[in-house]
C-alpha cells in the first residue's frame, strides 16, 4: 500500500529531517510509528498525505509514485487517505454534523446519502447522539472521535493519525485504538504515529521506529 | 473535474455514467449552497458589505457618468453635422437671373444636396431684421449685401465638406465659400479626448474595484484561513476553496452595480432640469441621456465581473502561498 524507497527530506537545504527511509506497508495492515518527537514522525505522515514532497527517494502510494501526481490531482489522492490529528482540526462554528459531513460535502455526495453514512460514522464512534452540538461543547476524548468519524466517513482505504491519543487520559486512549483496530479489521490500511509506548506495546502491531529522522527500528508483531 | 489519478482503485462498483452524472449533480448542488451561503455572510455583516459596494459604486459612476455624457455628445455631433451647410457669396455684378442660373449649376453639382438662393434684397432684410438696424441700413444708397446660394452637402464629413467647398469657389459667379466647420472639428476632437479620458478612468477605476473587492475578499479568507486547511487536507480541489469567495465577489459586484445605476439615475434626474434650461438658452434641445436597458445590464454586468474577478485574484494568491514544498 504504502512504499518508501531511500526517501529523505531536508528543510530549507541543511536540517535533515528524514534520511534514507525504506520500507512497505502492506494493504489491510496497522503500523504504529513512534520515536520522540522531533524524531520525524509528522514529516512522514505529511509526506505520505502529500503535503510535503520528498528531496530525494520515491513515495509508491497503492503503486503510484505521488511525488509525480499534478497539483489538480491532489485533491482527489488525498480523498483517499483518511487522516485524524492531534488537535482534531475540526470546525467550530458547525455542528458535529456537519464537521463530519465535510468530506461528503467536498465530493459532492448526494445529502441523503451523505446524512446516512455520517450517522453510521457517528454511529460508529458512540457520538450519534451528540450529532446537533458544536465541537466547543464536546470534551477532548469525544472532539478525538468526532475527528476519526470524519476520517472514515468516506471509507478511505488507507488511515492515517498523528497522535490521535497525545491528549488522552489511558483509558479514553485505549478505546481510540480500539476503533482504529475495528477499522483495519474491516480491511482499512492504518498507520498511526504515537509516542506512548506502553498503549502500543499492548496492541501487538508493527512498529516502525524513528530517531533523528531514521528508520531505527521495524518490528513485526509479536 | 475529469483529471483523476488511479490510485487507489476506487472501491464499489457504480458504473462510470452514474458517478458522473452524479457528480454534476453534486457541483450544482454545491454551487447553490454556497451562492446562498457566501448571500447569507454578506446579509449578516449588512455595514460592512454596504460599505463595499458604496465603494463599489462610487469607482463606477465616475467613468459611467462621463461615458453617457459622451454618448449624449455624440448625438448632438450627429445633428450638428447633419445641419452643417455652406455659404457661397456670389460675385456683386451678378443680378438675379445670373443668380438663379448659378444657383442651378450648383445645385446640379456633384456632392450637394439642397440649396437655397438668398437674393441681395432677402439678404439686406434678413440682416436689417436681425439687427433691428432698418433705418440706418435703409439710408444707403445700394445694398452692399452680395446674393448668396446655401448648400448643404450631401456628405457632411468634414473632409468632404472642405473638397466640395473648393470645388464650389472654382466656379463662375462664386466670389467666396463660407464654411465654419472648424467649431464642429473642435466639438470632434474634445469628444475624442473626453472619450479616452473615460477609457482611461474606467481602467483605473476599474482596477479601483478589484482592489476593495480584493481586499474584502482577502480579510473573509484570512478570517476562514483554518477551514480552508482543513478542506484542503481532506481533499478539497481549489475551485471548492475558491467558489464560495467567488460567489462573495460577484455579490459584492451586483449589489455595488445596482448601487451604481440607482446613483446615476438619480443624477440624472437631478441634472436634468438644469441641463433642459441651458440648452433652451442656445435654443437647441438637448437631454442627458439615460441608460436604458442595454447600458445598465452593461454596467451591472462589468461590476459583478469584475467583483468575481477581484475575489479570484485575492482567493488564487492564498492558494498559491500554500503549495506542497
Amino acid at each position: 500500500m504504502i512504499a518508501f524507497e531511500h526517501v529523505g527530506k531536508r528543510y530549507g537545504g541543511r536540517f535533515e529531517a528524514l534520511a534514507n527511509l525504506d520500507f512497505r506497508v502492506r494493504r489491510g495492515e496497522m503500523v504504529f510509528l513512534t520515536g520522540h518527537s522531533g524524531a520525524g514522525k509528522s514529516s512522514l505522515l505529511r509526506l505520505v498525505m502529500r503535503l510535503e514532497r520528498p528531496s530525494r527517494g520515491r513515495i509508491l502510494v497503492a503503486g503510484h509514485d505521488i511525488d509525480r501526481l499534478h497539483a489538480s490531482q491532489v485533491p482527489y489522492y488525498r480523498r483517499q487517505i483518511g487522516v485524524v490529528f492531534q488537535d482534531h482540526q475540526l470546525l467550530h462554528d458547525r455542528s458535529i454534523f456537519h464537521n463530519v459531513a465535510l468530506p461528503l460535502e467536498i465530493q459532492g455526495v448526494e445529502p441523503r446519502e451523505s446524512a446516512r453514512r455520517v450517522r453510521a460514522a457517528l454511529d460508529k464512534v458512540g457520538l450519534l447522539h451528540r450529532e446537533k452540538a458544536l465541537p466547543i461543547e464536546l470534551s477532548g476524548g469525544e472532539q478525538q472521535r468526532v475527528g476519526i468519524a470524519r476520517a472514515v466517513v468516506n471509507k478511505p482505504p488507507l488511515l492515517l493519525a498523528d497522535e490521535p491519543t497525545g491528549n488522552l487520559d489511558p483509558q479514553l486512549s485505549a478505546d481510540i485504538m480500539t476503533l482504529f483496530e475495528d477499522f483495519n479489521r474491516i480491511g482499512t490500511t492504518v498507520m498511526i504515529a504515537s509516542h506512548d509506548l506502553a498503549l502500543i506495546a499492548r496492541l501487538r502491531h508493527r512498529t516502525l521506529r524513528l530517531r533523528d529522522g531514521r528508520l531505527v527500528a521495524d518490528e513485526e508483531a509479536a | 473535474m475529469s483529471r483523476r489519478p488511479a490510485p487507489p482503485p476506487p472501491r464499489g462498483a457504480r458504473t462510470h455514467h452514474t458517478r458522473s452524472s452524479s457528480r454534476f449533480r453534486g457541483w450544482l448542488r454545491h454551487h447553490r449552497a454556497m451562492a446562498l451561503d457566501s448571500a447569507w455572510r454578506l446579509l449578516r455583516a449588512p455595514l460592512g458589505s454596504l460599505v463595499t459596494m458604496l465603494a463599489i459604486a462610487i469607482a463606477l459612476v465616475l467613468p459611467a457618468a462621463l461615458w453617457l455624457t459622451l454618448d449624449g455628445a455624440r448625438l448632438l455631433d450627429a445633428e450638428l453635422t447633419e445641419s452643417a451647410t455652406l455659404t457661397a457669396y456670389l460675385a456683386h455684378h451678378v443680378d438675379e437671373a445670373q443668380a438663379e442660373r448659378i444657383e442651378e449649376a450648383l445645385a446640379a453639382h456633384a456632392g450637394v444636396g439642397r440649396t437655397r438662393l438668398i437674393t441681395a434684397a432677402e439678404g439686406m432684410a434678413e440682416f436689417q431684421q436681425a439687427l433691428g438696424l432698418a433705418d440706418a441700413l435703409g439710408r444707403l444708397e445700394e445694398n452692399p449685401l452680395p446674393a448668396s446660394v446655401v448648400v448643404t452637402p450631401t456628405d457632411p464629413g468634414p473632409d468632404a465638406v472642405r473638397a466640395l467647398a473648393d470645388e464650389l469657389e472654382a466656379m463662375t459667379g462664386v466670389e467666396e465659400v463660407r464654411l465654419d466647420l472648424a467649431w464642429i472639428e473642435r466639438l470632434r476632437h474634445l469628444a475624442e479626448l473626453g472619450r479616452r479620458a473615460a477609457l482611461a478612468l474606467g481602467v483605473l477605476f476599474g482596477g479601483g474595484v478589484l482592489l476593495v473587492v480584493g481586499n474584502t475578499i482577502r480579510l473573509a479568507v484570512e478570517n476562514r484561513r483554518k477551514e480552508i486547511e482543513v478542506v484542503t487536507l481532506i481533499g478539497a480541489t481549489h475551485a471548492f476553496v475558491r467558489r464560495p469567495f467567488l460567489y462573495s465577489g460577484a455579490w459584492y459586484g451586483l449589489g455595488g452595480g445596482l448601487l451604481a445605476w440607482g446613483l446615476l439615475t438619480l443624477g440624472g434626474e437631478w441634472l436634468a432640469a438644469p441641463v433642459a434650461a441651458l440648452a433652451a438658452s442656445y435654443g437647441a434641445s438637448f437631454s442627458l441621456p439615460r441608460l436604458g436597458v442595454d447600458g445598465s445590464a452593461m454596467l451591472v454586468g462589468c461590476s459583478i465581473l469584475l467583483g468575481w474577478l477581484g475575489a479570484w485574484i485575492a482567493v488564487s494568491r492564498h492558494l498559491a502561498e500554500g503549495k506542497p514544498r
